[in-house]
């Protein structure tokens, strides 16, 4: 190979590490674009932010515990906790709508609470402590509802309703809670002391734990915390459908893990990071509903985002380790 | 013997990286038979020619040849083939791997019916016995050898082709105790008398004066000097030959005032690897802890620390009767640690300087919660100024500093804490002497504003050379608590491989 | 902090507390079947021995395939070997074999070698994805896992498909010598496994790459090579379990590889308790299969519900690990963060 030719080369290289997945990203959306007339709708784009809500919810809480140099396989089940406290608490207790608010984030902070026990006290490796999490609380989901029945509640109160369905000037509800949440875990995460420590357990445990930093308590808060911020996830999806739908938040695991990869793939030196982790759900939230706008059948949709997401992946990490 | 012909011969050999000149003209002839030692400081150039040896480097300038046969492009196959091996630091074994898979790893033994399980142990066991001198069944699984049994295996692995004729050792006893380092030169001895040529690389000149048939001393990428006969009075001249400079000027002038006591330690003990320990450390004091590898004195210090219980003992803070529940705990009440592997445990390495320096204190370069970067970024560069790490830039990555300006990173992170009392667990491990130098001075100063340091050290001229007191750890007991002065380096070490720890147990 | 100094020798006499905690896991198996055979009357029989072993068989075939990965790729789940794709390529497989079987009319001599293609297939996407892309084997085969049950709802449109083939029905009712014909083939293809993985030089190099690779590589053995043939191995043992689901299902139904995952998990990792080195091996993952296969059988004889059955195995999977892990903790002789 010649030397201009290997130059030009390592160009191509070049522009693909700092910027593969933003051509990419940049190539659905022009795909989508040109295919389908209502893409570029300016509702059709408030559309993607906003059904991207829940999921950057879970993301965040995900993106927290993947800094923190773990994993989380059991967000689905903090969001179905928190869907179901809150409904529980609505429906047979007649809470206010906001202590049903609260209860629901607690329901959600016990399954963090059982991860942190389980990783913390007893040593178990985050991956299976939280997959354990999982198949106990999904059987649990499934004998409190006999099989998997939701629990459904007409008569929640408008209040309820409005996490879900309201707007503040203007702007829909989720979207406002989702960015109260984006902001309040960018600053913890990525401007406060306490990300930095987070930051440095998740990069090498013993050695934060040498500077003195209590690592155990950090690990133990860090999914106690994400638990609850999935369980407000939870929360929004109910207020929704005025209803609990038992493991309805499975489905988002793997996209809430693929956002914090795709996110950690643009940073400088590969770290889970906030607003990565945003680019990541948007991402997926603009592949979903430009699949839909193009009218694909249910399975095949499904099929397809599947494969995008392993590509979407591959790609991300390629790009973080040719870096 | 240096009459015989040399088997390997590098001559006038260069290297160049980026910005450094690795080795300049450097020249090293092995004979068949011997044991040849290469000595130099880091940075001198014993690394780089190992790896021109190796095919891991192509050479700049220079010849090279192996049994009288010259070699124009060395590649890793190459001088395998030839009959090189290499002894690397690690291991590099499978803990639930028995011996005989060890040694075989890679050129199993087979048969019509798959792995021939007993061949393979039988000439395992008859290499380690007949070659290495030394008896362990094939069975044993590596997890339940000791480290100097692990190195055999090591080196029966590289040599079972018997093919080899000259091996390369680096830093073989650098993880042993010295009781087992016997168990490895008993192994060379049986080499030597194979007629295999070996090139021995170490930092410890008690050893290359010990097995070393001749010795090589690269200084600045040349070889500066070779000794032909190498006696136990070698070690001054080579280190003259190393350094450039007497050694004297290494250690500075111990004048403390010893004032009231940091921390009193009485009685401790963590049940399994150390008992009933006493030590007191005053401020202004510094006080040594010598003891071989797994004479407790790692453990003790962890267990001040925090980062382990202890089962017995009390321990007193500034009068006041303290056990640290964790480090966080430890560091809140004034104690902090320079730990011995400072890339795994002292340093984040994907970190910038700056945010290393500043671990410890981020409410020191915070407003509220949120972290001030200019001032962080300011306090780092003060602090790395005072104690001159190079590069002065406190965005760079920590994990491409070298081991002196790493370490020097971890004690910065401590300095401006305020903390009452300094363990540094070998503090000099890996570091060049201008850096120890540095390092000592800086130790120097933490007594001189009062705080009280302890140095654990396997090093006991490094002891002997900064301490006021010396306590020495013999199998997890305290066996002496001398002042610096009234040891000897003869005295020091034997304390710390007492020939007869049945005497001291009793 | 790191460990330098060595484990002293084994010793003898009243076994430790690490040995204790970590022979825990056996000791609630072999108590809860104690139990089971208490309570119920005819779990010692020779019918529900044969049933349990029925029943464990598509279990054993996928852990045969996950402790090769697991051997090639060190048992530390996170950085170390996993496949949990190994479950949904079973499942399409069978999907593929039902739809070709009962919707194309297709012999098995074409729907067969689909089936294994696609297996294989994906078992070289999740060899990529983990030796030439980098990604984590965990992070690479969830998300393949992800995008071929989407491939599935494709192929069977998210239905149920009956099967009633000679040859599945053969594998379900069919006897061998008076063993269940699929019995007969899991031990076979646990032969094969077993001599391939710990009597050959090839096997015996795979658990070098797995014990330690850079032992391995010092070694001059081909690391990428063989992480990247564990992970196609895995697909086609994937591949393989497929006619056994269809034999104990009649047929491919949705959803059948969550259970799937969990018990293959279960199974692996229980195994490594049964085996004197601690490490994930072959023989640990067939008696872990007929362990948990035993247990669901058994809760189901004394008519426990069977939500509850998940939430059994979850916690099993956690005492398992846990006490792994703790045993590991006390065990440790020297200082450790």
């Amino acid at each position: 190979m010649s030397d201009r030719a290997e130059h030009k080369d390592r160009g191509i290289r070049n522009v693909f590490v700092h910027y593969g997945f933003l051509i990419i990203i940049a190539s659905f959306f022009a795909f989508f674009a040109f295919y389908t007339g209502s893409f570029l709708n300016a509702s059709n784009l408030l559309n993607i932010v906003e059904g991207s809500s829940i999921l950057l919810i879970l993301a965040l809480g995900m993106t927290l515990v993947v800094a923190l140099g773990g994993i989380d396989l059991s967000v689905g089940i903090a969001f179905d906790m928190g869907a179901a406290f809150a409904i529980v608490a609505l429906k047979e207790y007649d809470a206010a709508w906001y202590v049903a608010v609260l209860i629901g984030i607690g329901g959600g902070a016990l399954v963090g609470l059982l991860n942190a026990f389980l990783i913390v006290r007893l040593s178990v490796s985050p991956f299976l402590a939280t997959l354990g999490t999982f198949f106990i609380g999904s059987s649990i989901q499934r004998i409190f509802t006999n099989g998997g029945g939701p629990i459904s509640y007409r008569r929640a109160p408008q209040e309820y309703r409005n996490l879900a369905t309201g707007d503040l000037f203007g702007v829909p509800m989720e979207i406002v809670i989702a960015a109260v949440i984006l902001i309040a875990y960018f600053i913890f995460l990525e401007r406060s002391i306490f990300g930095k420590r987070i930051h440095a357990i998740g990069l090498q445990k013993t050695a934060a734990r040498v500077a003195g930093i209590p690592v155990q308590r950090y690990v133990a808060i860090g999914f106690i915390i994400a638990a609850a911020t999935c369980a407000i996830g939870g929360i929004i999806g109910s207020a929704n459908l005025r209803m609990f739908t038992p493991l309805a938040g499975f489905s988002y695991l793997l996209d809430a893990i693929a956002a914090v990869f795709i996110g950690a793939s643009m940073h400088p030196r590969g770290r889970p990071n906030v607003l990565g982790t945003l680019v990541g759900v948007l991402f997926l939230g603009m592949v979903a509903n430009g699949l839909n706008l193009m009218g694909l059948d249910f399975n095949t949709k499904d099929a397809l985002s599947g494969l995008i997401l392993v590509a979407a992946l591959a790609i991300s990490v390629a790009q973080k380790r040719l870096r | 013997m240096s009459a015989d012909p040399d088997i390997l011969m590098l001559k006038g050999i260069s290297k160049a990286f980026p910005g450094v000149q690795a080795l300049e003209g450097a020249t090293l002839c092995v004979a068949a038979g011997e044991v040849h030692g290469l000595v130099g400081e880091n940075g001198a150039g014993k690394s780089t020619i190992i790896k021109i040896i190796a095919g891991v480097y192509d050479r700049d300038a220079g010849t090279m040849s192996i049994d009288g046969r010259h070699f124009d492009h060395v590649s890793p196959q190459g001088v395998h083939d030839a009959g090189v091996r290499f002894i690397h630091q690690e291991l590099h074994l499978v803990p639930h791997f028995t011996v005989a898979e060890s040694v075989f790893m890679g050129q199993e033994v087979t048969g019509k019916f798959g792995l021939k399980r007993k061949t393979m142990r039988l000439r395992a066991e008859a290499f380690l016995r007949d070659v290495l001198n030394t008896r362990i069944s094939g069975d044993t699984l590596i997890r339940d050898l000791g480290i100097a049994e692990r190195k055999l295996v090591q080196i029966a692995r590289a040599l079972i082709d018997d093919e080899a004729k000259i091996v390369v050792f680096d830093e073989p006893t650098a993880p042993l105790a010295s009781s087992e380092i016997e168990q490895v030169f008993q192994a060379i001895r049986g080499l030597q008398e194979r007629g295999i040529a070996m090139i021995y690389v170490s930092h410890y000149l008690g050893e290359i004066t010990d097995i070393c048939d001749r010795v090589t001393v690269f200084r600045n990428g040349r070889d500066v000097a070779v000794l032909d006969e190498v006696t136990e009075d070698s070690s001054d001249s080579i280190i003259r030959h190393m350094v450039g400079r007497d050694i004297e000027a290494l250690y500075p002038e111990i004048h403390h005032k010893v004032g009231e006591p940091v921390l009193e330690v009485a009685g401790l003990g963590d049940g399994r690897k150390f008992f009933g320990v006493d030590l007191t450390v005053g401020k202004g004091e510094l006080v040594g802890i010598a003891g071989l590898i797994g004479s407790g004195r790692e453990e003790l210090t962890d267990t001040i620390y925090g980062l382990n219980q202890p089962t017995t003992g009390t321990m007193t803070m500034d009068g006041v009767p303290n056990r640290f529940a964790s480090p966080a705990d430890a560091v809140g009440k004034g104690i902090v640690l320079v730990p011995r592997d400072r890339r795994h445990d002292g340093l984040v390495l994907d970190f910038t300087v700056a945010d290393n320096i500043n671990l410890a204190s981020l409410e020191q370069v915070a407003v509220s919660i949120l972290e001030d970067r200019s001032a962080a970024a300011k306090r780092a560069e003060k602090l790395a100024e005072q104690i001159d790490i190079r590069p002065r830039d406190p965005d760079a990555i920590a994990r491409f500093l070298s081991g002196g300006n790493q370490q020097k990173v971890v004690l910065a992170r401590w300095l401006a804490t305020g903390a009452k009392l300094f363990i540094l667990d070998e503090p000099t491990v890996g570091v060049d002497i201008g850096a120890k130098v540095e390092i000592y001075q800086l130790i120097e100063k933490l007594t001189a504003q009062g705080a009280g340091v302890i140095v654990s050290s396997s090093d006991p001229a490094e002891l002997l050379g900064i301490c006021d007191r010396i306590v020495v750890m013999l199998r997890g007991r305290v066996v002496a608590n001398e002042a610096a002065r009234s040891l000897t380096l003869d005295s020091l070490t034997a304390l710390t491989t007492h020939s007869n720890p049945a005497e001291v147990l009793a | 902090m790191t460990s330098r100094t060595a484990r002293e020798p084994r010793r003898f006499g009243v076994p430790s507390l690490s040995a204790m905690a970590g022979y825990l896991p056996l000791v609630i198996f072999v108590c809860l079947l104690g139990y089971l055979s208490v309570v119920s009357s005819n779990f010692l029989t020779f019918p529900t021995f044969d049933l349990i072993l029925r029943q464990a068989v598509p279990t054993t075939i996928v852990c045969l395939g996950l402790s090769i990965v697991v051997m090639a790729g060190g048992d530390d789940v996170v950085s170390g070997g996993i496949d949990l794709s190994i479950p949904a390529v079973a499942v399409l497989a069978a999907a593929i074999i039902a739809d070709q079987l009962t919707n194309h009319a297709a012999s098995l001599a074409v729907a067969l070698p689909l089936a294994l293609m696609a297996a294989l297939l994906v078992g070289a996407v999740n060899a990529m994805l983990v030796v030439r892309i980098g990604m984590t084997p965990l992070l690479a085969t969830l998300s393949t896992s992800v995008a071929v049950v989407g491939i599935v709802k494709v192929v069977t449109s998210s239905r149920r498909i009956n099967v009633d083939h000679p040859a599945v029905v053969w594998l379900r009712d069919g006897t061998i010598g008076g063993v269940s014909s699929g019995v007969v083939l899991t031990l076979v293809f646990f032969g094969v496994f077993f001599f391939i993985a710990h009597r050959t030089r090839w096997g015996l190099n795979l658990q070098a790459v797995g014990g330690s690779r850079d032992a391995a590589e010092v070694s001059g053995i081909p690391v990428s090579r063989f992480v990247a043939l564990s992970f196609i191995i895995a697909g086609f043992a994937g591949g393989l379990a497929a006619m056994f689901i269809l034999a104990r299902g009649s047929g491919s139904t949705p959803g059948t590889e969550e259970n799937l995952l969990l018990e293959m998990v279960l199974a692996t990792f229980l195994g490594s308790a049964f085996s004197p080195r601690r490490v994930v091996t072959l023989w640990g993952a067939i008696l872990g299969a007929v362990l948990v296969s035993a247990l669901s059988i058994g809760f189901k004889s004394i008519g426990v519900n069977v939500f509850w059955t998940g939430c059994i195995k979850g916690a099993l999977i956690l005492i398992v690990v846990a006490s792994a892990s703790l045993s590991a903790k006390f065990d440790r002789r020297k200082t450790a963060i």
